[in-house]
C-alpha cells in the first residue's frame, strides 16, 4: 500500500480524525470522572497515529487542541505539542515500537521527552512558567528551591507527562491488538497489527 | 438485450479471507427491471451489492477477478466518485447511514446534491420533492441524530434517491421497519421503476418480492444457484433446497399440485391464487 | 444562536471579519506598550459581547478558563522574576518591582488575547466559521473533519456516560483507591473505541454513496455573506491600527 502524506489522507483516514479527537476528549472525560493524576488525552492520537500514519495522526492533534481552545484559548498554543506527539508517534509505530510490551514502554517515555521539549518552552515563554494549578504548585517549589526556570518547567512538565504517556501507550497497544485483521487491511499502516 | 451491467466470470476474496465469497458470477442485468437479490445470510448478497456499487474493489480492496461493466464501463477502471454518479446504494444499519455534518433532515438529503455541485436553488426544489414522496415532510426540521430507526432508514433512502442515479442497489431496507414503514418503502421502490430506474433489491419478505420484482437471483454459498423471472425462481421448489422461503401461495399451489390438482401455473401472489382458483373452481363447473 | 443571528448586527457580521477583530486585539496589545490599554480590552470584549447577548457564557469562560492562571503567573512572576530593587522578603522569597511589572505585562497581554478568542467564537458559529474558510480555500475534506467532529464529540460523551453506568452495575470499582480507580479506565473505555472505530466504515459507504468523492466542484445550501457592515469594521479596524502604530512610533 503506499504510504506518506500525500496518500495517507483515505478516506478512512479522515473519517478516523473526528473519532480519535472524540476518543481524546472522552479519555480525559473518563480519567477526570475517575478522579485520576493524569491527563488520558492524547489515547486517540496516539491509535490513529498507529493505524493512520504520522501525518494524519498530526492533523488530528491540531484538532484536538483547536476545538479545545473555543471554550479555552490556552489550549491554542499547545496544539504544537499534540501535533509533535501524533507525529512521533506515527513514526515510532512505523519502526515498530508498539508491538512488544518492552518496546512500548520505550515509545512512551520517548513520547513523554518530545512533549515536554515542545510543551515547556511554550509554558515559560508564554505563561511564563505555568499553566496549571498542580503543574504551578511543582515548578514554585522547585524554583523556591533555587532552580532555574527552564530546568524547573522540564521538570514540572515530564514528571506530568511520563505517567500519562506511558499509561497511554500502553492502552493504545491493547486496543489496536483487538482490532480484526479485515478492519486493519482497509487502514494504510494496518498491516504493522495484522496478525498474519 | 439492454443490459446496464455486466458481470463475467466473476470472484472474490476478502483480503483477510482464506475463500472466495462470490464464485463464477455471471449475470446480466437488464435495464429498467427490479432485481431481486435473495438467499440464506452469508450467501454473499452484500457482498454482490458491495461490487455492483464498486466498493469492491475500491474500498474493500480483496482480490476480485472476471470482469464487471457498468453501462459499459469495467468497475476496476471507475473511480467511486465516478460510480456515484451512476449507482445509488443504500445499506441496512440506518443508524450509522447519515453524513454527520447536517443538523437538519432537509440539510441531510440535500447533501449528496451540494456533493454533485447541483445549483441551490435546484436542489430545495429536488429536496422538496423527495421528502414528499418519501413521505417525511413532517421530519424536515429535525436533527438526523435524533430519529428512530424506521425514519433514518427513510431519510437514507431519501437521500439516495434525491441524488436520481440510474442504478439503485438497496440491501434490505425494511429490517428496521414495521409493515406500514415496509409498505411505504415498497410504493418509494415502484414509484422509482416507473420512473425508469433499474433496481436491484435485497430482501427477505418474499412475498413482496413476489408483488414487486420482475426478476429473482438466487445467491447460495457465493453462487448464483437459481436466476430467472419471479414467476419461474418463486414457483419451484428447488428454492427450498437453498433455503429460501417461497410465497405462502406458491406453497398452497405445489401443495394442491400434488395433491393432483391440475393448475394452470403455480400462483405467487394472492391475485394469481385467487385467479388460479376461480379458474379451477369454474373448470369444475362451480360458481361463485 | 441562529434566531437572535437574524437580527443581532454582531452576530450578522461574516466570520473573518470578526477574526480580523481577533487578531487586531491580539496585534495591539504589542503596539501598545502599557499594560492598562491590554487590561481595557477585557471590558471592551465584555461589552461587545453582552451587545451580542452572549455577555453571561462569555463571563464564565474567562473566569473558568483564565483566571486562576493569571493569578497564578502574576504570583509566579511577582516572587521568581530576576530584579533588583526589592519590595518585600522573607527569606530566600522575594517580591521585586520588576516581577510585578513583567508579571502584569504578561497577565494582561493573555487576558486580552484569551478573550479576544473566547469573544469570537462566542459570537461566530463554528458552522459559519468553517464555511468562510472553506471559501478561502479549505479543502471539503478539511471542513467536513472539523464539521463531523463537533457533531460526534457530544454524541460519545453520552454514550460514556451510559458506558459508566453499566461498568457499575456490572461491578466494575469506579470508586476506592487510585489503582482501583485506574483499573476501570480501559474497561470503560476499549468499547467505546472500538465501536466507534468499526463505525467508520460504514461511514465511508455512506459518504461514498453520497457523492462525497464525486469529481465535481461542489455547491453549498447554506450560504453567509459579506455585508457593508463587514467593510465598516474592516475599515474601521485599519483605521485603528495605523492611528497605535503612528502613536507609538511618534511618542
Amino acid at each position: 500500500m503506499k504510504t506518506g502524506i500525500k496518500n495517507d489522507f483515505t478516506l478512512m483516514a479522515i473519517l478516523l480524525i473526528p473519532v480519535c479527537v472524540a476518543i481524546n476528549m472522552v479519555g480525559f472525560q473518563i480519567a477526570q470522572l475517575l478522579r485520576l493524576p493524569i491527563f488520558l488525552d492524547s489515547i486517540g492520537t496516539l491509535v490513529i497515529a498507529m493505524v493512520a500514519g504520522p501525518w494524519v495522526a498530526l492533523v488530528a492533534g491540531l484538532i484536538t487542541n483547536l476545538i479545545n481552545s473555543i471554550f479555552n484559548p490556552v489550549y491554542l498554543p499547545f496544539s504544537l505539542v499534540s501535533m509533535a506527539v501524533g507525529l512521533a508517534a506515527g513514526f515510532l509505530s512505523m519502526k515498530g515500537m508498539f508491538k512488544k510490551v518492552w518496546k512500548v514502554i520505550i515509545a512512551g517515555i520517548i513520547l513523554a521527552f518530545v512533549s515536554t521539549i515542545i510543551a515547556a518552552p511554550i509554558t515559560v515563554i508564554l505563561f511564563g512558567g505555568v499553566t496549571g494549578s498542580t503543574g504551578g504548585a511543582i515548578t514554585a517549589v522547585l524554583l523556591a528551591s533555587g532552580q532555574q526556570i527552564w530546568t524547573a518547567v522540564f521538570s514540572t512538565q515530564f514528571i506530568q507527562e511520563i505517567g500519562d504517556k506511558l499509561l497511554s501507550a500502553f492502552i493504545c497497544f491493547l486496543i489496536v491488538r483487538n482490532m480484526s485483521d479485515r478492519y486493519l487491511s482497509k487502514l494504510n499502516y494496518g498491516q504493522i497489527y495484522m496478525k498474519d | 438485450m439492454n443490459s446496464v451491467i455486466k458481470i463475467s466470470n466473476m470472484s472474490y476474496k476478502y483480503p483477510t479471507g482464506k475463500v472466495d465469497v462470490l464464485k463464477n458470477i455471471n449475470i446480466e442485468i437488464e435495464k429498467g427491471l427490479l432485481y431481486a437479490v435473495v438467499g440464506p445470510n452469508g450467501g454473499g448478497k452484500t457482498t454482490f451489492c458491495n461490487v455492483l456499487r464498486g466498493f469492491i474493489p475500491h474500498f474493500y480492496r480483496g482480490d476480485l477477478r472476471g470482469e464487471v461493466l457498468v453501462n459499459g464501463k469495467n468497475i476496476v477502471e471507475s473511480t467511486l466518485g465516478e460510480l456515484s454518479l451512476s449507482v445509488g446504494f443504500v445499506f441496512q444499519n440506518p443508524f450509522i447511514q447519515i453524513s454527520g455534518v447536517k443538523e437538519t433532515v432537509f440539510e441531510e438529503v440535500a447533501y449528496g446534491l451540494e456533493n454533485l455541485g447541483v445549483h441551490p436553488d435546484e436542489i430545495r426544489t429536488r429536496v422538496e420533492a423527495i421528502l414528499k414522496l418519501v413521505k417525511i415532510e413532517h421530519l424536515r426540521d429535525k436533527n438526523p441524530f435524533e430519529l428512530s430507526g424506521g425514519q433514518r432508514q427513510r431519510v437514507a433512502l431519501a437521500s439516495i434517491i434525491v441524488m436520481e442515479p440510474d442504478i439503485l442497489v438497496i440491501d434490505e431496507p425494511t429490517s428496521q421497519l414495521d409493515p406500514q414503514g415496509t409498505e411505504e418503502v415498497f410504493e418509494i421502490i415502484q414509484i422509482m421503476k416507473e420512473k425508469g430506474k433499474t433496481i436491484i433489491l435485497v430482501e427477505h419478505k418474499i412475498e413482496l418480492i413476489a408483488e414487486f420484482a420482475d426478476r429473482v437471483i438466487l445467491l447460495h454459498d457465493g453462487e448464483i444457484v437459481m436466476e430467472g423471472t419471479t414467476q419461474d425462481v418463486l414457483s419451484d421448489e428447488k428454492a427450498l433446497s437453498y433455503d429460501v422461503m417461497l410465497p405462502q401461495y406458491a406453497m398452497l399451489g405445489l401443495e394442491l399440485k400434488k395433491r393432483g390438482v391440475p393448475l394452470r401455473k403455480i400462483p405467487i401472489t394472492e391475485e394469481q391464487a385467487v385467479e388460479e382458483m376461480n379458474w379451477w373452481m369454474a373448470e369444475r363447473g362451480v360458481r361463485i | 444562536m441562529s434566531q437572535a443571528a437574524k437580527t443581532n448586527y454582531i452576530l450578522n457580521l461574516y466570520p473573518t471579519t470578526k477574526l480580523l477583530f481577533t487578531l487586531f486585539i491580539a496585534l495591539s496589545v504589542f503596539i501598545v506598550p502599557t499594560y492598562w490599554y491590554a487590561y481595557a480590552m477585557l471590558p471592551v470584549c465584555l461589552i461587545i459581547a453582552i451587545a451580542a447577548g452572549q455577555g453571561k457564557e462569555f463571563i464564565t469562560l474567562v473566569r473558568n478558563g483564565l483566571l486562576i492562571l493569571l493569578v497564578f503567573i502574576f504570583l509566579m512572576q511577582a516572587f521568581f522574576y530576576p530584579g533588583a530593587q526589592i519590595l518585600w522578603q522573607a527569606g530566600i522569597l522575594k517580591i521585586t518591582q520588576e516581577g510585578i511589572l513583567y508579571g502584569l505585562n504578561m497577565t494582561s497581554r493573555i487576558l486580552a488575547i484569551g478573550s479576544a478568542f473566547i469573544l469570537f467564537f462566542r459570537i461566530t458559529s463554528v458552522k459559519d466559521f468553517v464555511y468562510s474558510l472553506e471559501k478561502l480555500g479549505l479543502p471539503p475534506k478539511g471542513a467536513y473533519v472539523v464539521l463531523a467532529t463537533l457533531q460526534i464529540i457530544p454524541e460519545m460523551k453520552k454514550q460514556t456516560s451510559v458506558i459508566m453506568d453499566a461498568q457499575k452495575t456490572r461491578g466494575v470499582e469506579t470508586e476506592g483507591t487510585m489503582m482501583v480507580r485506574a483499573k476501570a479506565f480501559l474497561p470503560t473505555i476499549s468499547p467505546l473505541i472500538l465501536s466507534s472505530l468499526a463505525s467508520t466504515e460504514e461511514r465511508a459507504i455512506t459518504l461514498e454513496s453520497r457523492a462525497f468523492s464525486a469529481p465535481v466542484k461542489k455547491t453549498h445550501l447554506y450560504e453567509i455573506y459579506k455585508t457593508k457592515h463587514d467593510t465598516v469594521v474592516r475599515i474601521g479596524m485599519l483605521v485603528a491600527l495605523l492611528i497605535l502604530i503612528a502613536g507609538r512610533i511618534l511618542l
